[in-house]
């Protein structure tokens, strides 16, 4: 599914930063892997190039036997929409809009109607145990529930991979373990292939495979 | 993403970003409405303006001298300085004979009188003019006819009664074919008459009683004098430069001395005018002025808050990038914004220049004439689309500056 030959990144600067140095990984379908490390430890730089958020300097990214290499922005964007669904710390909802609508706008840009979206939406909410909190802004939910509204966003379009920043950062140790549940259910059940970056030990220790980073190099 | 305008999903979209944001979609629409409607007023109100203006002057030829009689400032011809010399048949007949660039004179004698009808009297003028004074000053003929050359020319005792004179001696009563008494003179009443301009010959129109010169002198024993002389000169001439050759005419007819110039008493009436029409420059060229400073304070206004609403929106487009829309689905949510935000705004400003306009039109109107304080659909439409194409430009620049940050930069700015 997830396949990383050799990938360089260094960011440019007075004193340039060389994050990540020859990172080869291999994720199979429908694995439910975390990727841990220290902070500064390129992890985070990994996930982006790994949701084609950011580029990369040198090797190979095959997502799903596709070569992610200096795509143009409309194919990157085009990608991300159908085959990524991503989960932040900070969740990123967008604050006027509320859950429903949040949860619909991948499938906007999808030229899918209205009508069809909000059903789907409404689904994927319900599917959450959010049905009842559609139409409140993210302003009025708890940290746990933006956070489910994001997971049903990212899985709206029914994405292969689900990619997770520190998707349990944000949140106290009841809903981390609800979150860490849900993301263990879905791998499960639909077979999704789940990355979730995180320095938390104990997150980590719910995924099937744990890869350590360390100073921009995966550590086995 | 389908992009169409015929897409309502995209209506909604812009509906409610700009619905959720109150305070700044009122605040940049105000902007954009108050430039509009300056504009605009401004516009259509230089042309009302201008017809206010020109109106004083309507139906009056504007390449006119005035002619009058004066007094000499130096001994000639064994008289002493200061001898009064009246304008006469001679000199009149002198200018028209011999200067051909003055298309059309008429002499100008008026006296005050009481005119009466049966038992109704009113205090006037008496005004005895040629049969070229039409073409000097159109009058307003209300009924009947103006004094023609034959009523000069056998000294009929004709006139032609102002409006407000009629109104007043006549009242509800047709005055045409009715005598009029003037200083117990009967005159034969042949027409009515008044005038749009504000331009005062001696007396307006509608104040007076206008007969035949020729009549005046002879009724009122006036021998050879014709009173002043009012000359319209062709187009492209300008009637001072005339001014040595009339005075030649002048000096054959009464002791003038060839070097006393301020014998002669003559008013180049084109020269006022020419005033006017600087001022009236002055004003159109401050109405551009301040119209273009509004469009341009108008312009920066949408440009600013363009770049604030896409600064301010950093991370709200970094995410919208993240979960797949493409570059040209961001700037044309950004660009519809300022667009459909410039366009009802700007529409409610053309409505509320010309309410105004409307006003000053219905404040500014009388009974002769109506001033045109209005604004052309073509300007209305120049208008909007300038306020479009420059509202969109401003906006495309930080539209376009913000897709240079990647979206994962985008997310995490705060």
């Amino acid at each position: 599914m997830i396949k990383l030959i050799d990938i360089n990144k260094t960011y440019p600067g007075v004193v340039p930063l060389h994050v990540l140095k020859g990172i080869n990984l291999h994720v199979e379908k429908g694995e439910l892997v975390s990727i841990m490390g220290a902070s500064g430890s390129g992890k985070s730089t990994l996930l982006n190039i790994l949701g084609i958020l950011d580029n990369y300097d040198t090797g190979d990214y095959y997502l799903d036997g596709l070569l992610i290499k200096n795509l143009s922005e409309n194919k990157a964007a085009e990608l991300r929409n159908k085959m990524i669904g991503f989960v932040f710390q900070s969740f990123n909802l967008i604050n006027y809009k509320d859950a429903l609508e949040n949860v619909a706008l991948p499938l906007f840009y999808q030229g899918i109607s209205r009508r069809q979206r909000n059903k789907m939406a409404m689904e994927q909410l319900d599917r959450m145990g959010l049905a009842d909190r559609a139409h409140h802004l993210p302003s009025e939910l708890s940290g746990g529930q933006k956070q489910r509204v994001a997971i049903a966003r990212a899985l709206i379009t029914n994405p292969s991979i689900i990619l997770a920043d520190e998707p349990t950062g944000a949140l106290d140790s009841k809903t981390s373990h609800d979150v860490m549940n849900i993301f263990k259910d879905l791998n499960a059940d639909t077979g999704k292939t789940i990355v979730i970056v995180t320095h938390d030990p104990g997150v980590g220790a719910q995924t099937n495979r744990i890869i350590r980073i360390s100073d921009g190099i995966i550590e086995e | 993403m389908k992009t169409s305008i015929f897409d309502i999903d995209n209506w909604t979209e812009i509906g409610a970003t700009l619905a959720r944001n109150k305070t700044r979609t009122f605040l940049t629409a105000f902007g954009i409405f108050w430039g509009v409607a300056m504009l605009a007023m401004l516009w259509g109100g230089a042309i009302g303006l201008k017809d206010m203006l020109m109106r004083n002057f309507d139906g009056f030829a504007t390449n006119t001298a005035v002619l009058f009689p004066g007094r000499t400032t130096m001994s000639y011809k064994g008289f002493n300085k200061g001898t009064q010399y009246d304008l006469v048949q001679a000199d009149a007949d002198g200018i028209r004979n011999t200067i051909p660039e003055v298309v059309a004179q008429t002499s100008v004698y008026n006296i005050g009188v009481t005119a009466s009808y049966g038992k109704n009297s009113t205090s006037t003028t008496i005004m005895g003019v040629d049969a070229d004074y039409p073409e000097i000053m159109l009058p307003v003929i209300y009924s009947g006819r103006f004094i023609n050359a034959s009523d000069s020319q056998q000294e009929r005792k004709v006139c032609v009664i102002g409006k407000k004179v009629a109104d007043e001696i006549f009242g509800y009563e047709s005055p045409i074919g009715k005598y009029v008494k003037v200083s117990g003179i009967y005159f034969y009443v042949v027409g009515v008459a008044g005038q749009t301009s504000e331009v005062q010959i001696s007396a307006k129109i509608d104040e007076s009683i206008l007969i035949p010169s020729t009549t005046m002198r002879r009724s009122f024993n006036l021998g050879d004098d014709i009173g002043g002389l009012m000359m319209k000169v062709k187009d492209g001439v300008s009637p001072t430069s005339l001014k040595p050759r009339i005075a030649r005419i002048l000096r054959r007819n009464h002791p003038i001395h060839p070097d006393d110039d301020n014998a002669i008493g003559f008013w180049d009436i084109s020269q006022q005018f020419k005033m006017v029409d600087s001022l009236f420059l002055g004003i159109m060229v401050l109405a551009l002025f301040v119209g273009v400073g509004s469009l341009l304070a108008g312009i920066i206004g949408i440009g600013n808050i363009m770049w604030v609403i896409v600064k301010e929106r950093t991370q709200e487009i970094g995410i919208r990038r993240a979960i797949g829309a493409k570059p040209l689905d961001i700037i044309t949510q950004i660009l519809s914004e300022g667009v459909v935000l410039t366009f009802v705004a700007g529409i409610a400003g053309i409505c509320f220049a010309t309410i105004v306009l409307f006003i000053a039109q219905k404040l500014t109107t009388n009974e002769v004439s109506t001033p045109h304080f209005q604004l052309y659909f073509s300007q209305a439409v120049t208008i909007m689309v300038t306020f479009m194409i420059l509202g969109t430009a401003a906006g495309l620049i930080p539209a376009l500056k913000t897709m240079k940050i990647k979206p994962i930069e985008a997310m995490n700015d705060k």
